[in-house]
């Protein structure tokens, strides 16, 4: 079946002038999302693994029909960064920026590449652009954004100029609580030329909100792109990471983190398309099933034909805390280059009963001995991360919900 | 999993009654994979009712299954023209014939043969005169040895006429019912040959069951079945010896491979393929295993076209155990896209699987392989190595693991790699005296040694020769 029916329904081609013509948009980027809105009928659902018998998630269930109220977004917002860097709501970057726009919009992820991303790009009536000029170094771009209302859509796009580098923390929460809230974000990363982009994003919504994230970058030559995706909230989550290495010599850094507890279900994919001479990637997973949630990983490391003197390395591991839990892992690697080095592993398991036993050996507790040995699972992770307060919040965030367990 | 009382639902009980005997002539002119093609072949077997039943059955599943499509990088198999395939084996029925004589063979498979130093009775069977024959000697050489101990071993169509109510009940019902995909249905319906092997509770098969390449005599060997039954307590290793490029303008395969491992029972499958490079290989193999059982696939894939091959182990028991060790080989325009299939569907159950492949000039392999633990399958483990050696810029290596993890108590590992050949090593080499295709072909065989150990010495030779011979270049 078209995905296409379930919500379109009840979108209309006005509502998507309104919100054009509120962030007094110029005529291309309403085209654009009159384009995607049209387009609805025909596209399907983003992929997701099926294997023999089943579909590792069903986005098919998704009641769009009363999850999306397109003209009553509410958020609160902070987007914040040092003074060399732009940082620019949506509506102040298309009066100040258009050419920055009509340039980068669209051209990392297309709005059409399914449903989602082109619901999104039909309605989405918040988002941030952040413009780091040739050669500045920015540390401490911070975007905030609080959900007050059914569904809100997102866009963030990236432009970091030559030799510039600029370090990102995102944030998705709920503010006033719903039932249920549908919060879609579209991140586009374009790195220039020996740029260094680095973005954490961190996804605590509340545990009855569905989730669509998309971000994608595309690495210019000996530009590095650096990811950090956390998901802690949710009922069902559906996102995905990750970098273009067009230009020789780019390097990309892909850390993940989840934790799923109660009926959490996280479809979560890391992917990196090797396109040029000696780029490396490293993507690194690790997340943890408690209760009856469920994890769903994609990775992809596909190195093109030209890709000459690739490295690529891929690891995920999950650990899973309850017998009903499930995690699923699909680590792909897709070489076309022989000069390449390319590897991944997966592993899924749980707590090492011998750490366990000598631990409480030591006098440790049982429950504080486990909490510490999740924690401890973590690290390889935490290290990863740069951003302090992305680390620690995290830390926290884990801590806290690990003081929840029984 | 469908049973084969679903399967009994679905058929047709009446097209028995209405059935009515076809002038050969006018089967030869029909076209398609008809119900009269296939009374035709059931009635050439001299087959009971009820295998009729089945295939009729299974063709109508057929008919009723779509293509496989959506599959992530599957092999293009829009060349592959099933209307075209089968009336191919109408005359062959008729005239239950093949190749007449090892000078028909095309050359550069007289030529594989020759390098390869075949054995001679393998070659006499392999030439065509009287290769039924042959390969009744070699059933009957079994039997003699075994029947005492209630072993069985002997051609799946002499099997459904013998030994009616062990194939009844295990044909394609519960292993593979024809309604696990469109090739398994297509096999029910007009599968023919294939071996038959029966092991008796605590009975130890001591030396390999071999079967030899015989089907080229009835022209239909293209879609043989191999039921293996080891009970209770019993050992066979069976090895298929189809170490050669099948003859002929057949461009489909579509095997069947049924295994029931009984508990504490231990079976190791063997083979190394070789088909022509005009086949599409597309087979089912499975293996059902009861508690404390061991399963075991040796598998080198050479040649063909496209192949499309995921032997399954389903551990149905206990304590059961399954290992996969394949190898792959993918050459100029082939598209190799093999692996594993297992379901841990008991506690205390393990599996490994180590694969291994090569591309080489423009081929193409791909390890896809899925490995479910189902919820209340704990304290099992599983292992999963790939290891892929691309010897070109040409070439395509991929690798599509599908772990689905539904308990907690589990030890789930996967790892793969992919690399060239290592300059340095071949440096090493040449420095020692060797020359650059010697050195290739030494790290080569260093690299599936792996699968060689595992094979009796006769096939490990064959594998290793096998593949300096495509690594020479010189097979088309």
């Amino acid at each position: 079946m078209s995905a296409g029916t379930q919500v379109h329904a009840n979108l209309t081609e006005e509502q998507v002038r309104e919100i054009s013509g509120d962030l007094d948009e110029p005529e291309w980027l309403l085209e654009t999302r009159l384009e995607a809105l049209e387009a609805l009928e025909d596209l399907d659902m983003p992929d997701v693994i099926r294997t023999p018998g089943r579909d590792w998630t069903n986005l098919h269930e998704l009641d769009f029909e009363s999850l999306v109220d397109p003209l009553n977004a509410a958020e609160n917002k902070d987007q914040v960064g040092p003074d060399e860097v732009e940082v620019l709501p949506w509506s102040e970057a298309v009066a100040e920026h258009e050419g920055l726009l009509q340039e980068h919009f669209g051209s990392i992820i297309d709005p059409q590449e399914n449903y989602l991303t082109a619901l999104s790009t039909a309605l989405f009536s918040t988002g941030t652009v952040v413009y780091v000029p040739e050669g500045v170094d920015a540390e401490d771009v911070t975007i905030r954004t609080e959900q007050n209302s059914r569904s809100l859509f997102n866009y963030t796009l990236v432009v970091a100029e030559e030799s510039s580098s600029v370090t990102i923390l995102e944030r998705q929460s709920t503010g006033a609580e719903q039932d249920e809230q549908y919060y879609s974000g579209i991140v586009e990363v374009a790195a220039g030329e020996n740029s260094n982009v680095q973005y954490g994003s961190l996804q605590n919504l509340s545990e009855e909100a569905y989730n669509f994230a998309l971000k994608r970058g595309d690495a210019d030559t000996y530009a590095t792109i650096d990811w950090i995706e956390v998901n802690l909230g949710t009922q069902l989550t559906k996102s995905g990471v990750s970098t273009e290495l067009n230009g020789d010599s780019s390097e990309t850094q892909i850390v993940g983190a989840f934790y799923g507890h109660n009926d959490q279900h996280f479809d979560l994919d890391a992917k990196v398309w090797h396109r040029a001479e000696h780029t490396t990637a490293d993507l690194v997973t690790r997340g943890v099933t408690d209760d009856v949630a469920r994890s769903v990983y994609e990775g992809v490391q596909d190195v093109g034909k030209d890709a000459w003197d690739t490295s690529s390395y891929q690891r995920e591991n999950t650990l899973m805390l309850s017998d009903e839990s499930e995690a699923d892992a699909s680590p792909k690697l897709i070489i076309k280059n022989h000069d390449t080095e390319a590897s991944h592993s997966a592993t899924v398991g749980q707590i090492d009963q011998e750490d366990l036993l000598y631990m409480t050996s030591r006098g440790v507790d049982p429950r504080s001995a486990r909490n510490m040995l999740v924690e401890g699972f973590f690290v390889p992770v935490l290290e990863e991360i740069a951003v302090d307060e992305l680390r620690e919040d995290l830390e926290e965030l884990i801590g806290a919900r690990l003081s929840k367990r029984e | 999993m469908s049973s084969d009382q679903d399967h009994l639902k679905e058929t047709d009980t009446e097209a028995r009654f209405e059935f009515k005997k076809e002038e050969n002539s006018a089967v030869r002119s029909g076209k398609g994979l008809t119900e009269e093609v296939i009374r035709m072949i059931s009635e050439d077997k001299d087959e009971p009712d009820w295998m009729l039943e089945r295939r009729l059955r299974a063709l109508k599943q057929y008919q009723n299954m779509p293509m496989p499509t959506d599959w992530p990088g599957m092999p293009d198999l829009s060349e592959l023209d099933i209307e075209e395939i089968v009336p191919y084996i109408r005359p062959d029925v008729d005239k239950r014939e093949g190749v007449d004589d090892w000078e028909e063979l095309p050359e550069d498979i007289k030529d594989t043969f020759d390098k390869l130093g075949i054995p001679e009775a393998e070659k006499n069977a392999l030439s065509g005169v009287g290769a039924q024959y042959e390969s009744e000697v070699v059933y009957q050489n079994m039997q003699e040895q075994w029947e005492e101990k209630g072993v069985i071993f002997m051609n799946m169509d002499e099997a459904v006429r013998e030994h009616p109510e062990l194939v009844k009940e295990h044909f394609m019902t519960s292993c593979v019912p024809p309604s696990d995909n469109k090739f398994a249905a297509l096999h029910g319906a007009v599968w023919s040959g294939g071996s038959f092997v029966y092991v008796p509770e605590d009975v130890t098969v001591e030396m390999p069951v071999q079967a030899y390449f015989r089907m080229n005599s009835e022209g239909m060997g293209q879609f043989e079945h191999t039921l293996i039954i080891a009970e209770e307590g019993s050992e066979v290793h069976y090895i298929e010896g189809c170490s050669a490029p099948k003859y002929g303008t057949h461009n489909l395969h579509s095997g069947g491979v049924e295994v029931f491992v009984g508990e504490d029972a231990h079976v190791q499958y063997s083979t190394v393929q070789n088909w022509s490079k005009n086949t599409f290989n597309l087979n089912t193999k499975r293996a059902i295993v009861e508690a404390n059982g061991t399963m075991e696939w040796v598998s080198g894939s050479m040649g063909s076209k496209a192949t499309m091959l995921y032997p399954c182990t389903i551990l149905k028991g206990r304590g059961a155990t399954d290992t996969h060790i394949t190898i792959a080989f993918a050459g100029e325009g082939q598209d190799i896209d093999t692996g594993a299939k297992v379901y841990h569907n008991a506690p205390e159950t393990s599996s490994t699987i180590e694969s291994k492949s090569i591309s080489k000039d423009g081929g193409r392999t791909n390890y896809r392989g899925l490995v479910h633990i189902a919820d209340g399958a704990e304290n099992s483990s599983t292992a999963v190595e790939c290891d892929a050696l691309m010897f070109d810029n040409e070439s395509t290596s991929d690798t599509m693991p599908y772990m689905e993890i539904e308990e907690s108590k589990v030890d789930v590992a996967h790892e793969a790699t992919v690399g060239k050949i290592g300059d340095e090593d071949i440096f090493y080499l040449q420095s020692r005296g060797l020359d650059d295709d010697d050195a290739k072909k030494m790290i080569v065989a260093g690299f599936i040694e792996p699968i060689t150990e595992e094979l009796p010495i006769e096939y490990a030779v064959e594998l290793n020769r096998l593949i300096e011979l495509e690594m020479e270049g010189s097979l088309g």
